[in-house]
């Protein structure tokens, strides 16, 4: 016994050399996508240790799904850089097989979409035609409209309904649905919109190495395998840092390029587009929250200040830099803002011309007394003066304001 | 005697020691020496950011292949076989010729047939937001399908392509590392393996070159290996940089800031023909069948999308052509969208005395004539010399 405290204390020491910034490079990162931190989870492991363990294990990032919600937001508003957000239809533990026909899960689904964004719904259980009931259906028009991709933790035949009832919506099949890697093949080779991932696998790497099954079926879907653990106990999220060690055992016996992609890109691939078109809402909804509570530049001294009445200042989401495109949010405060029509532009006046782009408007907040527009796609592509351009447009009532400012 | 020399050629000398110690610490520099000190704080600090070299080139937009070792070398391959093209006489490499910095020697590309446009070279071309003189591409796996299906260049079609290139024995073999491609359509299978060129492409880097010595050298204030740049090309650096404004379009480690310009070069083609640069560039990309916001896209990045969502179509565009990278420019004359100017001297002589009547009242002011002595001219061309291996 002694023996395995020692090795589990050597584990450790190795996990957390993997998280020091002068061995990261040297790291295979890892992608965890089957992590639960459901509420018993919670009550035993604070969130901050959680981050510690994902840190250590040399996570690039991991898709958490709890039951309930409040320990994804935990962890979510902790380490936003590491945690992509999944929606499982649970309220507690005991759910599995009884949230397809509840209405009250459905309504907890749909409550908290209504709130938050995600780039999942699930993990979810659902096997057979269960998948074809309402609920199961609705979920499947949810995630279709909120962009959102199925963890389904199901057999083939649940996949194959769900894919069927929407041709937009993806399947990310959980547990590779414990089936056998010519079973996942052939499912891969006839869905296109469907991924699959190794939580709770021993096989793929059976003794560090990969049997010649598992060895075809990465190959012929190279880009369609992610990794996960699975903490469906409390006790398992202290498996991450060793769950991530293994893997990079037997994924070093594959070509590099192969191992990378089910490491972490194929998960990069699939999660990160979904969950960064669906964090800019909440980071929209976000900031407009603050926005109402106040009107001083969260960046302070990074702002450009455009105007003093009405007040007008903007905020660069990164530093500007020339020819790289960037963010803006601009923050007007004044009166009789509510059917104003805002426009920012930028234009380079000793050299007679603006911008190559129209940039992407999107308005977060608006009441009489103050709005709140993002701006995507601006690039300055020349050093030197710039000055914005803000047109405000209320009906007959034009206005325009600007400021000069330096790119170098 | 030679720096002396120098020294009383430039407008700009410090003339205490201190004072250049103490502009040097501001801007974050230890140690100067007499060849250094000829620049300012700012010309320094603007000099930084013209590197270090190499900078890591993106991955190819919406290229599931971009950054594959197996695909990286399955596009070299494509890259020299001559059944990419319709005549089955022309690859790639036909035009892309190494030795020349992947572009031809010719004024204008001659492939199946003349081109009006000059070969552009391929080093560093990963490094580009848009790609070919008038940007017509918005990723490199669509810039190296167009010529493949282009009648004047390598005049494929398609299903010739398909024809030609779904059995050959060195593709089969590294696709299996991308899985069964027998269900792809022709178009698809076609499109894969121009990603697969794409991926190729990217990874030609050009090397280190004399002024990246000198900048390095700047920065850590190593006297010795200042010394070794030519007070030639010190002189020419300070045109570069100050006078002639060439740094604000030729921006940063690539020399090139990605984007657009008029600088007055005439665009006929013909009686009665023009070739309108970028303006037939953006309608192009705008409608490709190829681009991001297309179903061949094999990575979707919002951010990536939206320059081709964003882009503005505008008069301006008319007769503009894409900022040249000036890296390597010894091994790809001649020069200019249409390949007009034949050697790094004419270029120089052309933008000192640029007439100003060809730039219309949208154009850059900052183009104006520079009325150059020789002995600028000749320094100038030196720093450009000093860009390339």
């Amino acid at each position: 016994m002694r023996n395995l405290y020692q090795l589990t204390g050597i584990c450790l020491v190795a996990a957390s050399m993997v998280s020091s910034p002068a061995g990261a490079d040297a790291t295979l990162p890892i992608a965890d996508a089957h992590v639960h931190y459901s509420h018993d989870s919670v009550e035993l492991t604070p969130p901050e240790r959680v981050i510690e363990l994902m840190r250590s294990a040399g996570l690039k990032f991991a898709l958490v799904s709890s039951s309930d919600d409040n320990g994804t937001q935990l962890l979510s508003e902790l380490a936003p850089d590491l945690i992509i957000p999944g929606l499982r239809p649970y309220r507690r533990r005991g759910e599995i097989g009884t949230w397809f026909e509840d209405d009250a899960a459905l309504a907890y689904v749909e409550k908290l979409l209504a709130e938050n964004s995600y780039a999942t719904i699930g993990e979810f259980h659902l096997f057979g035609s269960s998948a074809d009931l309402p609920i199961p259906t609705r979920i499947v028009e949810l995630a279709a409209e909120h962009n959102l991709i199925l963890h389904a933790h199901s057999d083939a035949d649940a996949v194959e309904r769900l894919l069927a009832q929407n041709d937009q919506v993806k399947v990310l099949w959980a547990h590779s649905g414990f089936d056998q890697p010519e079973v996942i093949s052939a499912m891969l080779s006839k869905h296109d919109r469907l991924w699959a991932d190794l939580a709770f696998r021993s096989e793929p790497g059976s003794g560090g190495t990969v049997s010649p099954e598992w060895m075809k079926l990465f190959t012929e879907h190279p880009d369609r395998m992610m990794l996960g653990t699975d903490t469906y106990t409390p006790e398992r999220m202290y498996y991450l840092p060793e769950h991530a060690e293994s893997a990079r055992v037997w994924l070093d016996t594959l070509p590099a390029d192969l191992a990378e992609r089910i490491a972490w890109k194929n998960a990069h691939d699939l999660l990160m587009p979904v969950w960064q078109a669906n964090q800019s809402k909440a980071s929209m909804a976000t900031t407009a929250t603050v926005a109402q509570q106040s009107c001083e530049p969260a960046s302070g001294s990074a702002a450009h200040k455009i105007s003093d009445s009405p007040v007008i200042y903007l905020e660069p989401s990164d530093a500007i830099a020339v020819s790289e495109q960037f963010t803006a949010v601009v923050t007007v405060c004044g009166s009789e803002l509510s059917d104003s029509a805002f426009k920012l532009d930028a234009t380079m006046p000793s050299h007679g011309h603006g911008m190559n782009y129209s940039p992407q408007h999107t308005v977060l907040a608006q009441s009489d007394d103050m709005m709140k527009v993002q701006v995507d796609g601006l690039v300055l592509h020349m050093p030197g003066d710039w000055q914005w351009q803000v047109e405000l447009n209320n009906g007959d009532e034009r206005n325009t304001y600007s400021h000069t400012f330096s790119v170098q | 005697m030679r720096r002396l020399s120098v020294l009383c050629c430039l407008p700009v000398v410090p003339a205490i020691a201190f004072v250049i110690a103490l502009a040097a610490t501001q801007y974050g520099y230890t140690q100067t020496t007499e060849t250094a000190s000829v620049l300012s704080g700012p010309e320094r600090a603007l000099i930084k950011s013209f590197g270090p070299w190499p900078v890591p080139v993106p991955q190819d937009p919406g290229n599931e292949l971009s950054g594959l070792p197996w695909a990286e070398q399955l596009g070299e391959k494509l890259f020299a076989d001559t059944d990419l093209s319709g005549s089955r006489r022309l690859a790639c490499i036909s035009c892309h010729l190494p030795d020349k910095g992947f572009a031809d020697g010719l004024s204008v590309a001659v492939g199946a047939g003349t081109h009006v446009r000059n070969t552009q070279g391929l080093y560093n071309a990963g490094l580009q937001r848009w790609f070919g003189w008038d940007g017509g591409a918005d990723s490199l796996w669509a810039a190296s399908l167009r010529p493949l299906l282009s009648e004047l260049e390598m005049a494929a079609s398609i299903d010739e392509l398909a024809g030609n290139l779904r059995n050959k024995n060195y593709i089969n073999v590294a696709l299996a590392q991308y899985g069964d491609t027998s269900a792809l359509s022709g178009e698809e299978f076609v499109v894969l393996l121009a990603k697969a060129i794409a991926s190729y492409t990217r990874t030609i880097v050009s090397p280190q070159t004399e002024f990246d010595t000198f900048r390095a050298a700047l920065l850590a204030g190593d006297v010795q290996a200042l010394e070794k740049y030519s007070a030639s090309a010190l002189r020419g650096l300070k045109i570069f940089f100050g006078s002639a404004n060439c740094h604000v379009c030729h921006f940063g480690a690539n020399f090139s800031n990605g984007e657009f310009h008029d600088v007055g070069r005439p665009f006929f083609t013909g009686v009665g023909r023009v070739d309108p640069g970028r303006h037939s560039g953006i309608k192009r990309v705008k409608g490709d069948r190829y681009n991001l916001a297309g179903e061949f896209n094999g990575v979707v990045e919002p951010r990536e999308l939206r320059k081709t969502q964003t882009v503005k179509l505008t008069q301006s565009n008319f007769g503009q052509w894409r900022t040249p990278s000036l890296r390597n420019l010894t091994l790809t004359a001649p020069y200019m969208h249409d390949g007009s100017l034949a050697t790094l001297k004419d270029v120089v002589d052309y933008y000192s005395d640029i007439d100003p009547a060809r730039l219309h009242s949208q154009g850059e002011s900052i183009l104006k004539p520079l009325n150059l002595d020789e002995q600028s001219r000749d320094d100038l061309v030196r720093f450009l010399e000093t860009l390339s291996p």
